[in-house]
């Protein structure tokens, strides 16, 4: 489980975060919402030990946490094959176990035929697809994913989503997502807060209805749209 | 650190290879100067390029050459080799400690300022003539250059590969070889290019300063006996050595390093 418990989080003079509470129970999916500079990135850099707290407590525990940047940050000297194999030898599988488990990745992700090349070569949405089967090869207990697909098209998004909400409906594994995506959040986790200020609140929504999420999308982007700071992809 | 985009494969990048025509000319206008030099200081004090390369016959096949070179080839790779590896080493743990490197800095900045000469002579009265003592002073004249680069290289690694080399727990030795290393390859070549021909130059004026065999003491002797063919001959091979270094190792060593940097054969 994750938990934190009146947590803040200071770069000198200026608070990132303050007083959050927050549980994330195994299995479960959450998504993070907020404009632009909320506090959504900083919280998920210390759910994945990237920064320590200024107050409060965290805890992790689980056993696998792996978070997915808004940016590949591949190897540049490093075949796409290797970026996923790497991670996966740190973690102890052995090498023909963990090429192999790669390149099973790579092509689900529709890489089949560039594990040979070098990230400068990949295209942006390409390399993303590589950071995402490295993130899902490690079949992690907990993902934690910060606007992973913000830059990629929206066919590309919609592909890339889907994968991992089918990864995650498989494996079991829980989620904390941000996405200024509305509908791409809610396709994703089961229940969302709003991040503004360095607060956080939760957000009632209704569930999936005849419609899909259509009706929770709108009620998130109102309230971005009330935040004064809206950055929402424009309805599709 | 970032990496190769297809926009940096510009017309107006700079040439990556140097020019192998033009290093040719180089070498032909040195060897010309040579020549001339020779011709107006007299067979005295200067061989010419021919007569020198002529003397590398017989000097090889005299019976002290096997010896003395490979006693120099000895110093010259342990010298280097520790010298660089204490570098490098030192360099990668104070690039994590800001402590350590403030500890190390008043060592790295006295060693880079004290003139090599003054510690042939310290190490002469301390370990005597022969390999101890040209070994130490190669060890510890490389290492600072090694150190600083290593440094310099560690604090410029992209931060952003330090967090995903985290997040996806890549162990000491993982990180190690598949970040830093790669990231550092660049300046870390270029130190060890520095290290290797400067071990070389150092080794050979330590032996002709104390030691009582090696490439240094040939060329000292060569010298009392006004052998000024044999002298240059050694000049030449040394030269040899150097260029062997660079040209066979360290330079095919840079390019196989420098792969993921070429643009895209696709």
């Amino acid at each position: 489980m994750l938990e934190m418990q009146a947590l803040s989080l200071r770069y000198g003079a200026q608070t990132v975060l303050r007083d959050v509470d927050l549980r994330l129970r195994p299995g479960e999916r959450l998504g993070l919402i907020g404009p632009s500079g909320a506090g959504k990135s900083s919280l998920l850099r210390l759910a994945a030990g990237l920064a320590r707290p200024s107050g409060g407590v965290l805890r992790n525990g689980f056993r696998l946490p792996v978070l997915m940047f808004q940016e590949p940050r591949l190897l540049p000297w490093r075949h796409a094959l290797d970026n996923v194999v790497l991670p996966l030898r740190g973690a102890g599988h052995p090498p023909a176990q963990a090429r192999a488990l790669a390149a099973q990745w790579l092509a689900r992700v529709g890489l089949d035929g560039a594990m040979q090349s070098w990230p400068g070569e990949l295209s942006g949405g390409m390399a993303q697809r590589v950071a995402l089967a490295r993130a899902l090869a490690m079949a992690p207990d907990l993902l934690m994913l910060d606007e992973p697909f913000s830059a990629l098209d929206p066919a590309l998004r919609r592909q890339l989503a889907a994968c991992c909400g089918e990864e995650l409906a498989r494996s079991g594994a829980a989620l904390l997502c941000i996405s200024h995506d509305p509908e791409e959040l809610l396709g994703l986790v089961d229940r969302c807060v709003m991040v503004d200020r360095g607060q956080v609140t939760s957000i009632a929504l209704d569930g999936p209805s005849g419609g899909g999420h259509r009706a929770d999308a709108q009620r998130l982007r109102e309230l971005l749209l009330a935040t004064g700071r809206q950055d929402t992809h424009p309805t599709s | 650190m970032s990496s190769f985009s297809r926009e940096q494969a510009s017309v107006f990048a700079a040439p990556a290879r140097t020019s192998r025509a033009w290093s040719a000319a180089g070498v032909l206008l040195l060897l010309l100067a040579w020549h001339v030099a020779a011709r107006q200081l007299g067979p005295l004090l200067m061989a010419t390029p021919w007569e020198a390369l002529l003397a590398i016959g017989p000097l090889v096949r005299s019976p002290q050459f096997f010896a003395n070179a490979g006693v120099s080839l000895m110093r010259i790779g342990v010298g280097v080799l520790a010298g660089a590896s204490i570098g490098f080493a030192l360099g990668v743990l104070a690039g994590h400690s800001a402590r350590l490197r403030g500890l190390i800095e008043p060592l790295r900045w006295l060693l880079m300022a004290m003139p090599p000469v003054v510690v042939v002579v310290l190490a002469m009265l301390w370990f005597g003539l022969g390999s101890p003592m040209v070994i130490f002073i190669t060890t510890l004249m490389m290492a600072p250059g090694m150190y600083v680069n290593t440094v310099k290289g560690m604090l410029h690694v992209d931060r952003k590969l330090i967090e995903m080399t985290h997040v996806y727990r890549y162990g000491p030795w993982l990180r190690l070889r598949h970040l830093y290393l790669p990231a550092l390859s660049a300046p870390l070549l270029a130190a060890l290019l520095i290290a290797a021909c400067g071990g070389v130059r150092l080794v050979v004026m330590a032996e002709v300063l104390g030691a009582e065999n090696g490439v240094g003491y040939a060329l000292a002797n060569a010298r009392s006996t006004f052998d000024t063919a044999e002298l240059f001959a050694w000049v030449l091979l040394i030269l040899g050595l150097v260029a062997l270094l660079e040209f066979a190792f360290l330079q095919p060593l840079q390019r196989r390093l420098g792969r993921w940097m070429e643009p895209s054969h696709a």
